[in-house]
């Protein structure tokens, strides 16, 4: 050991060898993240700014031509509407159903833990396999206009075919598949939340619905940034629910989402660089719904 | 122990770098030497179509062809053009494609050009070109035509198959009337091409019978969807699902939905490719099934048709003159044909192939249908269906296709539609 080194010196080499083992552990990780995400999202930014076509080169850069495009396109403005409408749904639907199923199964016993099982396996599907098994159900002459026909309803509703429903039959259907999520997160902060705080309450006189208002609530704020967070960006994210159940239909851009959009401009339309503006916009939307959603709720933690 | 951070710094940025090349980079999964390769092969699969036609189709090509070594790479939907544009777009475009819509490829140069060497033992060898070059074998004929139940037929008191439109509108009535939905047709989920096959019937009486080449006319500027003759094409579509002659459940309906729908007796008329004729064979419907082809005002034929569908080739392929031979040993194969035939009712363009003998009676119908516009002059293109230079612009027939969605549920008119396709031809253009 070099004894004539000063502290400062020994600080630094203390600190060398703290990155260094930082770089070790996390190379991997940061390499993989910066080939898989960050690169991509470099090189569709720059694809933003050009008329990018596989199939008609040359590509040339447009500057802001795309993004100015974009204001004016109706497809991408009915597209961003219906994500908007989708995030909404899926959001109020996950926290509000989540919430209650969580409530309900904050108890011990064998049933109880078999039912959180239940409740998180839709979670762990694929998109695909949710969409097809919610298909089945939801045609026209599929199982449940099947029953409502037996139970006397004559002209049952097309929940994929009417274009004034399906939108908000894939909001369900994604929903659906995401409460499981938010029924964990909440179980979880149910469960932190002290009994003697209940009990506390309950000797103040407080009954089962000034608990839930001055206790439970509040405590439950950490959940409640995490599932809306998650809810947002899943409901902005949506495409393979849209794929599977609507193509993006009935009728032209009905259920259209702005992933799904991007897709179809960039493979189906070979605008890759339009559909390049489209994900940097959708991009920019996410990131800024989710700073500002997480800003306001962390807020509401401190406060709380 | 000793701890060495260099040591360890250096094998996990080498194990990062080959992780991240691994993923970023390992596309190219063919490879040629000596005269072997491993060529990648784009299939799809369908009812008719199973992995098991595929499977022992790739195996009797690549016994004919020794060296060779197919990877076979299955489309997730019958899409198979949009998914080789997904796999282009990562490097990783097949070396072998079938039933690819070769518009765009072929004008980017991603495609070999088959010579006329290559294609001797066509029947129509130009069926499909771009520029004047071939990039698909055009091997096979599909048309459209309208498969009908006859029991429902019969009981409606409807003694023969339509022969002019108005027939065509007195059947629906009558089969209407006795409590039969007419038409049974699909394109919900993510097979909304499948609502295609009226339009497709209807602009073969109405525009293209008139006029063979519009669609290069249109590329020209020199016709519009918004003109007369499309609109009518349009209009008649609209009007049977107004008259309620066509079932707007398909609109939820997959394609396979809606072949079972047909087959469940769930409406009496099916328009649909000249396929279905393979699967009403193989698997008999409770009832007989006939056929005939969609009537024009007059009674003169006007069968929408193609003549394609064939191998592709990469021009970046390891070996393309390996992969084209691959690719012809699979087309010409007499027992790939006879299978082709069998599983999708294919109608051989190829000289000299006769079909095998024991092809049951709906298939039979549907050849002599055709056959019979073939000598009429009556094969007309196949709107949204067409190859080569007076095609659809990329990503036009999905447009088309939920356009047509709407019509069927009354949400747009048959004007509307067309300054619709308009708007969106100029978008696909641009």
């Amino acid at each position: 050991m070099d004894l004539k080194r000063s502290p400062r010196s020994l600080r630094r080499a203390r600190s060398r060898d703290g990155l260094t083992r930082f770089a070790v552990f996390a190379a991997p990780g940061l390499l993989v993240y910066l080939a898989l995400v960050l690169v991509p999202i470099g090189i569709t930014t720059a694809y933003s700014f050009t008329n990018k076509n596989p199939f008609n080169p040359p590509t040339h850069w447009v500057g802001l031509d795309n993004l100015t495009s974009l204001v004016s396109d109706d497809e991408f403005r009915k597209a961003l509407w219906n994500t908007i409408i989708i995030t909404g749904i899926v959001t109020i639907v996950t926290n509000a159903g989540g919430l209650a199923i969580a409530m309900l199964l904050d108890r011990r016993g064998w049933l109880y833990n078999m039912l959180r099982s239940v409740f998180f396996v839709p979670v762990v599907l694929s998109a695909v396999v949710v969409s097809v098994i919610w298909q089945t159900i939801l045609v026209d002459d599929g199982l449940l206009n099947s029953k409502l026909r037996q139970l006397g309803m004559s002209d049952p509703p097309g929940w994929l075919s009417n274009p004034d429903l399906a939108l908000y039959t894939v909001s369900w259907v994604i929903a659906w598949q995401g409460i499981g999520f938010c029924v964990v997160i909440y179980l979880a902060g149910l469960q932190g939340i002290p009994q003697e705080l209940h009990e506390a309450a309950a000797i103040d006189g407080c009954g089962p619905m000034m608990r839930f208002r001055h206790v439970t609530w509040p405590m439950l704020a950490p959940a409640v940034t995490i599932n809306t967070v998650m809810s947002l960006i899943g409901g902005f994210k949506a495409y393979d629910q849209v794929q599977v159940l609507t193509n993006g239909g009935p009728g032209p851009g009905t259920t259209s989402t702005l992933a799904f959009q991007v897709v179809q401009t960039a493979f189906n339309g070979n605008h890759v660089g339009y559909a390049s503006a489209m994900a940097v916009v959708m991009l920019v939307l996410v990131a800024a719904v989710s700073v500002i959603a997480l800003g306001l709720l962390q807020k509401r933690e401190v406060s709380s | 122990m000793t701890r060495n951070p260099r040591l360890l710094s250096t094998v996990a940025l080498a194990g990062a770098l080959l992780l991240a090349g691994c993923t970023a980079g390992s596309t190219d999964t063919s490879t040629s030497k000596g005269g072997k390769a491993t060529l990648t092969f784009l299939t799809f699969e369908t009812p008719n179509l199973d992995a098991k036609y595929w499977d022992a189709a790739i195996a009797r090509a690549s016994a004919k062809v020794p060296g060779v070594t197919v990877k076979k790479l299955v489309s997730p939907s019958a899409d198979r053009t949009g998914y080789a544009k997904q796999l282009d777009s990562t490097g990783q475009f097949p070396d072998i494609m079938i039933g690819l819509n070769p518009a765009g490829f072929a004008e980017a140069g991603k495609l070999a050009e088959w010579s006329d060497e290559d294609l001797e033992n066509y029947i129509d060898p130009r069926a499909n070109t771009y520029d004047g070059k071939v990039y698909q074998l055009p091997y096979a004929t599909q048309a459209t035509f309208v498969y009908y139940n006859k029991n429902d037929f019969a009981k409606a008191g409807i003694d023969t198959p339509p022969r002019t439109y108005k027939e065509l509108l007195d059947a629906s009535a009558k089969l209407k009337a006795k409590g039969i939905n007419p038409f049974v047709v699909g394109g919900g989920g993510k097979d909304s091409w499948a609502d295609m096959f009226p339009l497709i019937c209807t602009v073969a009486t109405d525009v293209y019978k008139e006029t063979p080449d519009w669609l290069a006319q249109r590329r020209a500027g020199k016709v519009k969807f918004t003109d007369p003759a499309f609109v009518a094409a349009a209009q008649k579509v609209a009007d049977l699902a107004e008259k309620g002659y066509i079932d707007r459940a398909g609109l939820s309906r997959s394609y396979a939905d809606t072949e079972q729908a047909f087959r469940d007796g769930k409406g009496a008329m099916y328009p649909m490719g000249s396929w279905f004729s393979a699967s009403a064979d193989a698997k008999k419907p409770s009832f007989e099934t006939g056929v005939f082809a969609w009537p024009t005002d007059h009674g003169s034929p006007a069968l929408p048709g193609v003549t394609g569908g064939g191998m592709t080739v990469s021009s970046k392929a390891s070996d393309v003159d390996l992969a084209k031979k691959w690719a012809k040993a699979f087309m010409e194969d007499e027992k790939n044909l006879n299978a082709a035939v069998k599983a999708d009712a294919l109608i051989i363009a190829i000289k000299g192939y006769t079909p095998p003998d024991n092809m049951g009676p709906v298939y039979e119908e549907t050849v002599a249908a055709y056959r019979r516009a073939q000598s009429a002059d009556g094969v007309v293109n196949s709107f949204s269906q067409e190859t080569g230079d007076g095609s659809l612009p990329p990503g036009l027939a999905d447009k088309a296709a939920a356009g047509v969605q709407k019509l069927l549920s009354g949400g747009m008119t048959a004007s509307e539609f067309g300054a619709y396709m308009d708007s969106q031809w100029t978008k696909a253009t641009r």
